[in-house]
């Protein structure tokens, strides 16, 4: 809690960061497997001597430009932007344990870059050899940015021995680094044939372009066969706690968040297989009907797959930024028991002292309910506080206290609350001021 | 039989000859290749006939497994809903496509019937499939005011009451209708029995009748063609066979459709209102459900008497006549008259505004 604190009202600050990261995550992959996309068509078509290919690919490798490095350079920095914003306690622990990674993923990022702006720029300029051996470089150079930075991403679910350790190699090759990593290249060769799907529904001669979009399905295959194994390795990995939420939410998804999770990933695993039936059907089996506008919905169903994803993702992590470690709101988790006995406020550099009430309740608020909860919007403690008036507010937020899971249903999901129970108390009237139009005697309709 | 020793391919060409001498399943094909679809900018309009077809596949499939746990009792119907959501695995999921894909149907079905009118699709020979439509445009109708009722919470039997005393209004068979329909004086376990035998038994099988009629009609007539296109010369006329590649269009369509209703139920599962109980006053601002706002919104606008009438009657009668219109539409507009063309097109335009203004009216009210 030593930095001040970002509001952003409806969405929230994760929602910002959720918005961001979907679609970078979406473009970036399509950088990477892009990458190997280039590498192994131009191999095809230098082998081939086919120009048709060539000059398939040019016009492929326009698109790819301005979307990796323009729309995908900009989100990139956009996630740094948000989660400085938002998260800079979790921030500040990513880049203080993985400063060494963290300065070889910008090396080999600055030189992939660089090398696709010669590869895109050199086209009928150096022999077709050299231009091969540039598609290969760029290939391998952004393999080797998921390779750095999916460490980082992974020790964030699964820290592993760096809890104990504290040693930065332990974190980057947690348990979970080898199929993440996988399971994304293979999502990366996926999303390279969907995009290749867009530039290939518009080619002109249809002999060429059912070929090229039969081409371009059979990069789905990967995932097809490898998805479903490495997923059920990652889940055999996972902590134990969001497996229990999901377990429950299957059955239970009345409403609340307790079933979010369950209900996120029920909608991955079904996108992901509309989404391969779809380009089955469509581009593999009907390829000279498959015309740009049902690309374009495809991309869509495939953005939506991949914020879904990640969301899931995220959403296991909760309550933490780093497993086991810091809590979402930035709280280590072995600073709990010091606010509990001083106070809150005592332990943060950004709030006033001599704070009372109301007033008081509010910065509680934001410092530690703010990363996940809004006032009104999205997670809305508007909506999540439904009637309960200030005295049944308190009596959850005593709960909300508790680390024990067989105490408080919460302990899963989110993070405990740190306080005084004059804290406490300032809190719950705070929020029993951002229900309280909740509270008319007025007859309830159903819940949608 | 085989020889188990054979190459697999004979093994196949054997299981091929099998079924096709059993099913003549050839035939069927090059029916389907005979078939074409034309190509032409308002070609996306095809969709929406099997963008309804397979809503109502997925109505049929979660509406069977809802059955299995859904108790037509009036002491259990509400508990037994809530057990769907809370307690059998999925049952929220299959609960909230139900509940989804209804609303998506109708609206499907909407924008399907005013997309064939505004493309004149129900002229002559296509009077037959036209009318099965707007039958069947009823029907759904009937299933989501018979469904709702179901689940027996607050909103959807104060919500049922209201349609229920609307209807005994209307002429001449009102008092019976209204009868018919609550099986008794007051809504109760009679009504409940009633709306879900008429739900799970009488409309699927008028549905399934109605549904084969129309289909047999396409197969019949062929795709229509809009006007601009007839016009054109032969040679300039593009089309594309129905099977495999409309088909295989229309798969995607339905992923997309299968896709949309998913993604609907799991981000916005469908509650449960607390249980009805009929001796509570009505809640506040107590709405039927959008595709009956319109309507219900107009009834509050009628004055009470109408002439002879009873307003509620006159209103009745008015969408009586709003709806023969359109059902009459082959009948008056055959194609011969460009003026009675045109009129019909505006009678069609003034109903599709009168339609939106009323339900949004009726919605912000």
């Amino acid at each position: 809690m030593n930095y001040p604190l970002w509001e952003v009202p409806f969405l929230g600050g994760a929602g910002v960061i959720g918005i961001i990261a979907s679609i970078h995550v979406f473009l970036s992959h399509f950088a990477v497997g892009g990458g190997i996309f280039f590498a192994l068509t131009e191999r095809w078509a230098f082998n081939s001597g086919d120009n048709r290919i060539y000059d398939y690919l040019k016009k492929h490798s326009l698109f790819f430009l301005i979307v990796t490095t323009v729309f995908g350079v900009v989100t990139g920095v956009g996630i740094w932007w948000a989660i400085s914003l938002c998260s800079p306690n979790g921030t500040h622990t990513l880049i203080q344990t993985y400063t060494l990674a963290w300065a070889i993923e910008y090396l080999f990022f600055v030189t992939e870059i660089a090398t696709f702006f010669v590869y895109f720029y050199s086209w009928d300029k150096i022999p077709r050899k050299t231009h091969l051996r540039l598609a290969d470089a760029y290939a391998i150079l952004s393999i080797f940015t998921l390779l750095v930075i999916n460490g980082i991403l992974t020790f964030m679910l699964t820290p592993g021995g760096w809890l104990t350790s504290r040693n930065w190699v332990d974190g980057f090759f947690n348990a979970a680094y080898v199929p993440a990593t996988g399971m994304r290249l293979i999502g990366m060769l996926a999303l390279a044939g969907l995009y290749a799907l867009v530039t290939a529904s518009r080619l002109r001669d249809e002999a060429f372009r059912v070929r090229m979009l039969r081409y371009a399905a059979k990069w789905f295959l990967p995932i097809f066969f490898l998805g479903p194994l490495l997923a059920i390795w990652i889940a055999l990995i996972l902590p134990q706690a969001p497996l229990d939420i999901i377990q429950n939410g299957l059955s239970t998804a009345a409403s609340g968040t307790f079933s979010l999770m369950a209900r996120a990933m029920v909608l991955s695993v079904f996108l992901s297989a509309a989404l391969l039936l779809m380009v089955f059907v469509g581009p593999y089996l009907n390829a000279r009907y498959f015309s740009p506008r049902a690309a374009a919905a495809l991309m869509v169903v495939g953005l939506l797959t991949v914020g879904m994803m990640e969301w899931t993702r995220e959403m296991m992590r909760k309550p933490y930024v780093v497993y086991n470690y810091m809590y979402v709101n930035g709280i280590r988790k072995d600073e709990i028991p010091a606010m509990n006995r001083d106070g809150a406020t005592a332990h943060a550099r950004w709030i006033a002292k001599d704070l009372k009430g109301e007033a008081l309740g509010s910065e509680l608020f934001r410092a530690q309910c703010m990363s996940c909860h809004n006032k009104q919007g999205y997670r809305g403690m508007d909506k999540l506080l439904g009637e309960r008036d200030v005295a049944a507010i308190r009596g959850l937020l005593q709960v909300m206290r508790e680390t024990d899971p067989a105490k408080s249903p919460y302990v899963k999901i989110m993070p405990p609350l740190a306080g005084t129970d004059a804290e406490v108390d300032a809190l719950a009237a705070y929020l029993s001021t951002l229900n309280a139009a909740n509270r008319k005697n007025e007859p309830q309709l159903a819940q949608r | 039989m085989a020889n188990p020793t054979a190459p697999l391919s004979t093994v196949f060409a054997t299981i091929a000859t099998w079924v096709e001498d059993r099913f003549s399943l050839n035939e069927l094909k090059a029916m389907g290749a005979k078939k074409t679809v034309p190509v032409h900018k308002t070609s996306l309009w095809y969709y929406l006939g099997g963008v309804a077809l397979i809503l109502l596949v997925i109505q049929t499939l979660t509406g069977g497994l809802l059955m299995a746990h859904y108790i037509p009792e009036i002491g259990s119907a509400h508990a037994s809903v809530q057990q769907i959501n809370n307690k059998v695995e999925f049952g929220w999921l299959i609960r909230s496509m139900h509940s989804w894909g209804a609303n998506i149907m109708i609206l499907a079905l909407f924008v399907h019937m005013f997309s064939t009118f505004f493309m004149r699709a129900y002229r002559p020979p296509r009077e037959i499939t036209w009318l099965t439509g707007m039958v069947m445009l009823v029907v759904a109708f009937g299933f989501g005011f018979t469904g709702y009722l179901l689940p027996w919470d607050e909103v959807s039997f104060f919500a049922t009451k209201i349609g229920v005393d609307i209807s005994s209004k209307s002429p001449l068979i009102g008092d019976i209708l209204g009868n018919l329909l609550r099986g008794g004086a007051d809504i109760g376990q009679g009504t409940i029995s009633r709306f879900f035998m008429i739900h799970v038994f009488v409309l699927p099988l008028v549905l399934m009748g109605l549904l084969g009629l129309h289909l047999m009609m396409i197969q019949f007539h062929g795709i229509s063609e809009p006007e601009g296109y007839q016009k054109l010369p032969e040679g300039e006329k593009k089309r594309e066979p129905f099977f495999p590649a409309f088909m295989l269009k229309d798969a995607v369509v339905w992923l997309l459709v299968i896709t949309g209703v998913v993604l609907l139920s799991a981000l916005a599962p469908w509650g449960l209102g607390p249980e009805a109980n009929p001796y509570n006053p009505a809640p506040a601002g107590i709405k039927p459900e959008w595709y009956f706002l319109a309507m219900f919104q107009f009834l509050k606008l009628v004055p009470p008497h109408v002439g002879p009438m009873e307003g509620e009657q006159a209103g009745m009668v008015f969408f009586g006549l709003i709806g023969g219109g359109l059902a009459m539409a082959p009948f008056i507009d055959r194609g011969h008259n460009p003026f009675i063309a045109r009129m019909m097109r505006l009678f069609g335009i003034a109903v599709l505004i009168g339609l939106i203004v009323f339900t949004i009216w009726g919605y912000m009210s």
